[in-house]
């Protein structure tokens, strides 16, 4: 088959299974074959990976439009890891949910979202990344209030509201660069290079990083995160916090102008990204639910990729790219192995716990840089670009606060196990968790050339791990620190800038009432025709005023 | 010898289809007074299939040549005799009627079969002939070219449409059609009233010899700018653009479900189309520019207002009657965005203007999307027994197919891609800003938000799965449920379609003749 031919299997498996999930018998056995939707897209991904020529894009409509998919390095990468998530999420799910109610309509929105998801990471033209970005987002609404609790109904609507936010700001976005862009294509690339001379180029970037900036958990238009993740069932959240928040990051690499060097929207998007990285700790290391602090965990490892980005975009320099989205990778990975990890102690018995708590450490603090993890090689990919200054100095700081905030998750996490005595995780939770942990830790190894970095032998060096290792120890220390005296912290809420939105309901309210009055009042007849009538003179007075 | 092998001359096979689709629908009407009973019913469901392809005959012919088809009937021209029009515009519009009306028919059988024993039923008989009195009137009107002919075609229109308020006949429903009545009756007035001053400075009615006088570089007479103002205003209380929408809620949420889809979808778009014929086609273009920001400032009232109020509504119908208020607000924004002095140079582009394709495209996928709307409503309503927003909890597992219908219907209302609703608003918005008229599209945009909002609260109570089970009062019929899917899957499928393909709708526009488009 050829590639291309490929390219269309990755997307069309999951849309077929969702045709399939329209007959009910097949809708309510659909969780069990969940782990089999993503495997064509995560061969897509292999394949493209193993050979060296491009990969051949499929367009459609040559010469006009350009609607179409492709897969370039940065895709391919993040393709993959998504892929592999999305199965081993897929198979932990059919054996979470199994036997609770609803499981064929958890399985319809999860292939919509899968669809979405893995569309955004091939999609070749502003429509069909526009379509796919809002499927993964509007459809995830579903995972997010499967529960059907009013906990799960709140985070619905908090959810929807500012991912359909997110829609319109890169709706009038994706219009503004339409239509600065000289010729009919609607290729992502082609409408890119004519963005730095649109005369709209400001507002244009505006709307792309604060649409994308929501998805990818940006401050501060973060505050879904928090809310949605501890309130979607476990696999659903490993998925939003490891490959939906990824469609932002996708996006940034898309359609930011990498060659053009705008410094003062680089260094706008790298404090914004930093500030997320700072602010995401301070208010994750008051949190108590472990999937709350790795929703914040979440929003500051993001901070920490747009920061990256911002630097890039600042020296026009494409590298960033490379480092940024091996970031993101393993991010992905471990993020959701953690999430998977969250739901195996939950169903473990306290005595059981560190078969799982171990490898789960590592991971956790692989995010704060720990020696010979993946986050390690993460780490080492983004520090050229940081580089040694101000930004690398905060770099390092932003590894001592996760080593912070994951210590307390882990935390977090070991006093939340099973209650029963004896309480075993099924089979069927435990092998994705693994498979997931083994991926996070072994996979950056095989990807690092992908990364931009050099052969093992320079990450393995004595400075090198030193270098990576003391951050974890003072982030380790300061984790003590918060043991002891974490009880004086303030309680911050879930979704925390949410708290100035409370009165939001009773203010929309009050204007609904009184737009309700002033429709009882336009409908009363005198009202109306005298409207008609004054309608009609005004029509005629400003022809009038256009003969003049 | 050549000439017997030269090509029919277009002319030749577009005149009868004209002729047919303003004859077809009026025969049937007097087929079905005449046999009366059970008869009706056939008869609409016999000449709904004939009627759909003749419009799709006429879009193709249209299509095919590229032109405007004409036919002076008997063979006199104007002023003394009268003309039949259709350009790409009325050849969509023809399409969308007849397709919008098929699934009205399979639709409404059901709900206006004639009880077994009776011979004959006050309702469905009126019903059925009414709709075939419908579409004489929209027919008459997409295809009239003479301005008194298109009155006498509205008021027909008018008179068809009232009595499909009051179908069941309940005080509120009969106060809601007087209403629309009344407030309609004025409208035409003013539209009588403008026709006269015309007629008076101008001495003719017809569209084209109208718009050469207009276009002649005399100084046009005060008089027929209050001509053009008086028609478009009674023209604006019949479309019930905001704030002219006293009559539109409780008689579109009143109606038949049927009856309130025909409203919604098709009826009060035929007025809206008389107002594109005044202003595009009679009046010079300069003299509607300050007049058209005036016209889009009330449609953006209207779907800020037309959306927070759909907001609100307790009853599904109210609710689905005033997302009609606010989608109307957006043909609006067409007029500025069409009659800009910046729109000129677009009209080199391949999709120029856009703006006309996207105005024609919304009201198109409106139709389809809101026909399906309230006939789903219509379902929801006759299984639950009720149509509180708030009782509609569970709705996904008892009616899957309705709520699935409802939502992709929703999608295309919401600009969703990939949907036609998606594709307007694209074009709208691209075209507000090559015309430099950012704030139009801040109003598409909150738009969408409302319209996400009120669809949210009518989808998130149907999947969800809490609470006691809905029981229900009567079994909803698959065949209607596959109707209402079916117009709801058309308005989705509007937006995959490429959009050169709607090089339709340009035709017989300001220089562009569709030739030549991919």
């Amino acid at each position: 088959m050829t590639q291309s031919g490929l390219l269309v299997a990755a997307l069309g498996t999951p849309v077929l299974t969702l045709l399939a999930c329209l007959w009910r018998p097949v809708r309510e056995r659909m969780l069990g074959l969940l782990v089999l939707a993503p495997l064509p897209a995560l061969v897509v991904a292999v394949m493209a990976l193993l050979g060296t020529g491009e990969t051949a894009p499929m367009i459609l409509d040559p010469g006009r439009l350009q609607i179409g998919l492709a897969l370039d390095r940065p895709g391919t990468l993040l393709l993959g890891v998504a892929a592999l998530l999305w199965s081993a999420a897929g198979a932990y799910a059919s054996t979470y949910l199994r036997g609770k109610p609803n499981g064929g309509r958890f399985a319809v929105f999860w292939l919509l979202t899968l669809t979405g998801s893995l569309g955004v990471f091939v999609a070749a033209d502003l429509l069909s990344f526009y379509l796919t970005f809002a499927l993964v987002s509007l459809a995830a609404w579903g995972l997010v209030a499967h529960d059907g609790t009013v906990r799960a109904r709140r985070a619905g609507v908090v959810y929807l509201l500012l991912a359909v936010l997110g829609e319109v700001f890169l709706l009038l976005a994706f219009v503004l660069l339409a239509v600065a862009s000289p010729g009919d294509s609607l290729a992502i690339g082609a409408v890119v290079a004519a963005l730095p001379g649109s005369p709209w180029c400001g507002l244009t970037l505006g709307l792309l990083i604060a649409g994308f900036g929501l998805k990818a958990g940006l401050v501060p238009l973060h505050v879904w995160l928090p809310i949605a993740h501890p309130a979607a069932p476990m696999p659903a959240s490993a998925v939003l916090s490891g490959v939906i928040v990824k469609a932002g990051i996708i996006g940034l690499i898309r359609f930011l102008p990498w060659d053009a060097g705008l410094v003062d929207w680089g260094q706008a998007l790298t404090a914004i990204g930093l500030c997320t990285a700072f602010y995401a700790v301070l208010i994750g290391i008051t949190q108590a639910n472990p999937k709350t602090v790795l929703a914040y965990s979440t929003a500051s490892q993001m901070g920490l990729v747009a920061a990256v980005f911002g630097l890039g975009l600042a020296a026009g320099d494409g590298t960033a790219v490379t480092a940024g989205t091996f970031y993101a990778a393993h991010h992905l990975l471990a993020k959701g192995a953690l999430f998977l990890a969250v739901g195996v102690v939950a169903a473990t018995d306290a005595r059981r716990l560190w078969p799982v708590l171990v490898p789960a450490g590592l991971l956790a603090l692989g995010f704060g840089g720990l020696p010979l993890t993946g986050g390690f090689l993460a780490k080492l990919a983004v520090k050229p670009v940081l580089g040694y200054g101000l930004v690398g100095w905060l770099g390092t700081l932003s590894a001592i606060g996760s080593t912070l905030l994951m210590s307390h998750f882990l935390h977090r996490v070991a006093a939340n196990p099973a209650p029963e005595p004896g309480a075993a995780a099924a089979p069927g939770l435990v092998w994705p968790w693994w498979v997931m942990c083994l991926a996070a830790l072994g996979l950056p190894w095989v990807l690092a050339p992908l990364g931009g970095l050099g052969p093992w032998s320079h990450a393995l060096g004595w400075a090198t791990l030193w270098g990576g290792l003391w951050p974890v120890l003072i982030g380790g220390l300061l984790a003590l620190g918060l043991r002891r005296w974490g009880a004086h912290l303030p309680k911050v809420p879930e979704g925390d800038l949410l708290v100035l939105l409370r009165n939001a309901g009773r203010v929309a309210a009050a204007v609904g009432d009184a737009i309700e009055h002033a429709d009882g009042w336009l409908r009363r007849w005198p009202v109306a025709g005298v409207l008609l009538l004054v309608l009609a003179l005004v029509l005629w007075g400003a022809m009038l005023a256009s003969t003049r | 010898m050549d000439s017997l092998f030269t090509l029919t001359p277009p002319a030749a096979w577009g005149a009868p289809l004209l002729v047919t689709a303003l004859m077809l629908p009026v025969a049937a009407l007097m087929l079905a007074f005449v046999l009366g009973g059970r008869h009706a019913e056939r008869v609409v469901l016999a000449t709904l299939p004939i009627g759909l392809g003749v419009a799709v005959a006429i879009a193709a012919a249209v299509l095919h040549q590229g032109a405007t088809l004409h036919y002076d009937l008997g063979g006199w021209a104007p002023p003394l005799g009268v003309s039949l029009h259709a350009d790409g515009l009325s050849a969509t519009l023809l399409l969308t009627t007849a397709v919008v009306l098929c699934a009205v028919g399979l639709y409404a059988r059901a709900d206006f079969r004639v009880p077994s024993g009776a011979r004959e039923a006050r309702a469905p008989l009126a019903f059925w002939t009414l709709l075939l009195a419908v579409w004489a009137g929209l027919n008459a009107v997409f295809l009239g070219q003479d301005l008194f002919n298109l009155y006498v075609a509205l008021e027909l229109l008018t008179f068809a449409a009232v009595p499909l308020v009051c179908l069941r006949g309940s005080p509120q429903t009969i106060a809601a059609a007087l209403r629309y009545l009344l407030f309609a009756l004025l409208g035409s007035v003013l539209y009588l009233l403008g026709g006269a001053l015309f007629y008076g400075a101008y001495g003719t009615l017809d569209i084209a010899l109208l718009s050469a006088r207009l276009a002649s570089g005399d100084p046009i007479a005060p008089a027929a700018l209050a001509a053009a103002a008086l028609m478009t205003a009674g023209l604006l209380a019949k479309t019930a653009l905001f704030p002219l929408h006293l009559w539109l809620p409780p008689a579109h949420a009143g109606a038949p479900a049927a009856g309130s889809a025909v409203l919604s979808a098709l009826v009060v778009k035929a007025s809206f189309f008389l107002i594109l014929r005044l202003w595009f086609d009679v009046m010079p273009d300069p003299l509607t520019h300050l007049a058209a920001q005036v016209l889009a400032t009330l449609g953006a009232a209207a779907i800020l207002f037309g959306g927070i109020l759909a907001l609100r509504q307790a009853r599904l119908k109210m609710l689905i009657a005033y997302s009609t208020l606010a989608q109307i607000g957006y043909l609006f924004l067409v007029f500025p965005l069409v009659a800009s002095p910046a729109a000129a140079p677009a009209l080199d582009l391949v999709q120029a203007p856009g703006a006309w394709t996207g105005g024609v495209l919304q009201l198109v996928s409106h139709a389809f999307a809101k026909a399906a709307m309230f006939m789903a409503a219509g379902l929801i309503a006759g299984a639950l027994g009720h149509d509180q927003v708030r009782g509609l909890g569970g709705l996904g597992r008892v009616l899957p197919m309705t709520v699935f219908a409802f939502a992709l219907a929703g999608l295309s209302l919401m600009g969703l891609p990939p949907s036609g609703g998606f594709a307007a608003k694209w074009l709208l918005l691209s075209a507000a800003i090559e015309t430099g008229q950012w704030w139009w599209t801040l109003v598409m945009l909150a738009g969408g938000l409302l319209t996400g909002g009120y669809l949210f609260r009518v989808l998130a109570p149907a999947l969800s799965t809490r609470g006691p089970p809905l029981t229900l009062v009567k079994p909803v019929e698959r065949s209607r449920e596959l109707v209402v899917l079916g117009l709801a899957l058309c308005s989705v499928v509007l937006g995959l379609v490429p959009l050169s393909s709607f090089g339709l709708v340009q035709i017989g526009r300001l220089g562009a003749t569709g030739i030549g488009l991919p």
